[in-house]
């Protein structure tokens, strides 16, 4: 979704094309986990399309990003809407999380974003994720994967090529779809809630937990 | 030279202008234990190669930030190398728990995009500027992280200049030839022989007339081609129309169809050539960005001397005078307005002053870097 970003400002008519909008469904499942008073956090919250969701239901969501022209967007946003007293943006990046209060969030939540982050990142991510969850507290993740299935893979491989040509040409970046993200979920100590995936099985939907023998 | 390192480099030297990616993160290069050394660079694949020989045969740990596969001074003036990437690598490579120190070396020509001070508050490692190219690297190490004067200075060297030769000629030819192929078969391989020549003329010769080029001065050009003050692409074309026909004369086959198709097909190797000359030089500014009219100047009241400007110049500009505690800049004609003297000030106390007089405060050129057509990634108004 690189592509996207390189205008910021037409970021959210593109992602709806290119996602059929399918994108909301997938987002309001995921949201649905956020309950009034919550503490969240939106990993790579962009213009801000899951931080107004959680927002809107009365949590206190932080977001981050490393974009200050998407966040310009987020804070806009969320001005139109009169969410400004439940969202908090801030210009950081995933490698700053260590900044974060242990067990300070009932969610941490993020979307394509982590198709964006290095091997390293990734890694990084997850484990300050569990680090920051509340015992109990919820890790939503929506983004493209790569397919399991090499069937699919291949297929996979075909359609986006001409996407992931042009997003070179302008961005000079390819996003690397997520490989084996469950299990790199559950290698952070987290507990797999539920995983969805859609028909191509290049886009996941995850919910994991902290669980509770992981206290000192 | 190793044969892997041969193939990288001419593969990647002919495909010069396009980012080629590598991996990110922590690379071992010999043993290094926790107080070896702390190298950063970009993670375009050829400088990466270019920095692991140089640093053969010592003991230093590598770091690979994401300039998104572009080389160092490129990506961070275009903004496509920032904080973030630094403070990122620092951070989740897992270099914290391998080294006791705080001390990370950078590339000179980083100085346009990525703060030191802000990198140390995020993260608490201390910045140092390395020297511009990697071959110093060694000698810089060993030398107590010490630059000197030559260490500092961007050049274009006759290796540079073939280097950049070929990878201007490479994606023409293969532009070219397929053109020429529909429409004069039999002229592919003169049209090929062509276009290295004129490439090789072009660059090599630089030398001979960069002293004619300023990046202040009109450009001589049609729409966006440039050929500079001198014109002196337009001189090399004449050379070449009047080769032509004394060849032609020579060979007492004289005709004008064989004088205006050569003298113009000449004509558009020689434009695209000329498309971004000076900005294919390291020592001159892109003729294609407004930023090329800006002057760097310094307000001497907020100046203290501390030297930043000095030691991140690429182009030897500053002169700092450690007794008065003030910098001046004797060689201000060099600047090549990267901005990097500007962004390092601690006390702000340098800017960018249009020819109007339009004052480009610190923080803006901070926050702003240039796009690929040579223009801020946002204009924002001044006051
Ligand atoms: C494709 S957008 C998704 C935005 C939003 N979550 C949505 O679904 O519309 C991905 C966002 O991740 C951000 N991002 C990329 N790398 C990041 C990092 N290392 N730390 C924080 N954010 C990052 C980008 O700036 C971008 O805004």
């Amino acid at each position: 979704m690189k592509i996207l970003e390189s205008s910021p400002g037409r970021y959210d008519m593109g992602i709806r094309i290119l996602t059929l909008g399918r994108l909301d469904g997938v987002y309001d499942r995921l949201t649905a986990y956020i309950i009034k008073g919550q503490k969240v956090l939106d990993i790579g919250c962009g213009s801000g399309a899951l931080t107004l969701r959680a927002a809107q239901k009365n949590a206190k969501v932080k977001g981050i990003d490393i974009n200050p022209l998407m966040l310009e967007i987020a804070q806009n946003r969320a001005n139109e809407a009169g969410l400004t007293q439940n969202i908090e943006l801030c210009e950081m990046g995933v490698a700053e999380l260590g900044s974060e209060e242990s067990e300070s969030y009932d969610v941490v939540m993020s979307g394509l974003c982590f198709s964006e982050l290095s091997e390293d990142e990734l890694g990084f991510t997850l484990k300050e994720a569990k680090r920051i969850l509340k015992i109990g507290g919820f890790l939503l993740i929506a983004d493209e994967v790569r397919p399991k299935n090499i069937f699919k893979r291949i297929v996979n491989w075909l359609i986006k090529i001409p996407l992931v040509i042009i997003t070179y040409l302008i961005a000079q970046t390819t996003t690397n779809s997520v490989r084996n993200l469950p299990e790199r979920v559950e290698e952070a100590g987290l507990q797999i809630e539920s995983v969805r995936f859609n028909k191509m099985g290049n886009f996941i939907e995850l919910v994991a937990r902290r669980p509770e023998e992981t206290t000192k | 030279m190793n044969l892997h390192y041969l193939i990288v480099y001419l593969v990647e030297t002919l495909l010069r202008f396009i980012p080629i990616p590598c991996k990110t993160g922590l690379i071992k290069i010999g043993n290094p234990d926790s107080n070896s050394p702390v190298i950063l660079t970009c993670n375009y694949h050829l400088t990466v190669e270019k920095v692991r020989r140089a640093l053969d045969g010592m003991d230093v740990n590598l770091l690979v930030a994401n300039s998104r596969g572009i080389n160092v001074w490129c990506s961070a003036a275009g903004g496509l190398f920032t904080n973030h990437d630094v403070v990122s690598v620092l951070k989740t490579s897992g270099i914290e728990e391998i080294v006791d120190h705080r001390n990370v070396i950078l590339p000179q020509l980083a100085a346009t995009s990525i703060e030191g001070n802000i990198i140390q508050k995020k993260t608490g490692w201390k910045v140092t500027w390395g020297p511009v190219y990697a071959d110093d690297l060694p000698h810089f190490i060993k030398n107590n992280f010490k630059k000197t004067v030559e260490m500092r200075k961007v050049k274009f060297s006759l290796v540079q200049r073939v280097e950049m030769a070929v990878a201007w000629a490479f994606p023409i030819t293969v532009i070219m030839i397929p053109i020429m192929s529909i429409f004069w078969s039999s002229a592919v391989f003169s049209l090929t022989l062509l276009i290295w020549f004129l490439s090789f003329s072009i660059f090599v010769s630089f030398p001979l007339y960069a002293d004619y080029l300023s990046s202040e001065d009109k450009r001589i050009g049609i729409a966006f081609f440039d050929f500079s003050r001198s014109g002196f692409h337009l001189i090399l074309w004449g050379i070449v129309v009047l080769c032509l026909v004394i060849y032609s004369v020579l060979i007492g086959d004289f005709s004008w169809r064989f004088i205006f198709s050569w003298g113009f097909i000449s004509l558009i190797v020689v434009l695209i050539l000329s498309l971004d000359l000076m900005g294919s030089t390291p020592v001159y500014k892109s003729s294609l960005t407004e930023d090329r009219f800006l002057k760097v100047a310094l307000d001497k009241n907020k100046c203290n001397g501390c030297g930043f400007c000095e030691q991140v110049c690429p182009r030897n500009c500053f002169e700092v005078d450690r007794n008065r505690h003030i910098a001046a800049m004797p060689e201000a004609v060099r600047c090549v307005q990267c901005g990097a003297c500007i962004v390092q000030c601690p006390f702000n106390a340098l800017y960018f002053r249009s020819p109007e007089g339009e004052i480009i405060l610190p923080q803006t050129i901070r926050k702003f870097k240039l796009n690929l057509m040579g223009k801020r990634l946002v204009k924002v108004k001044e006051n």
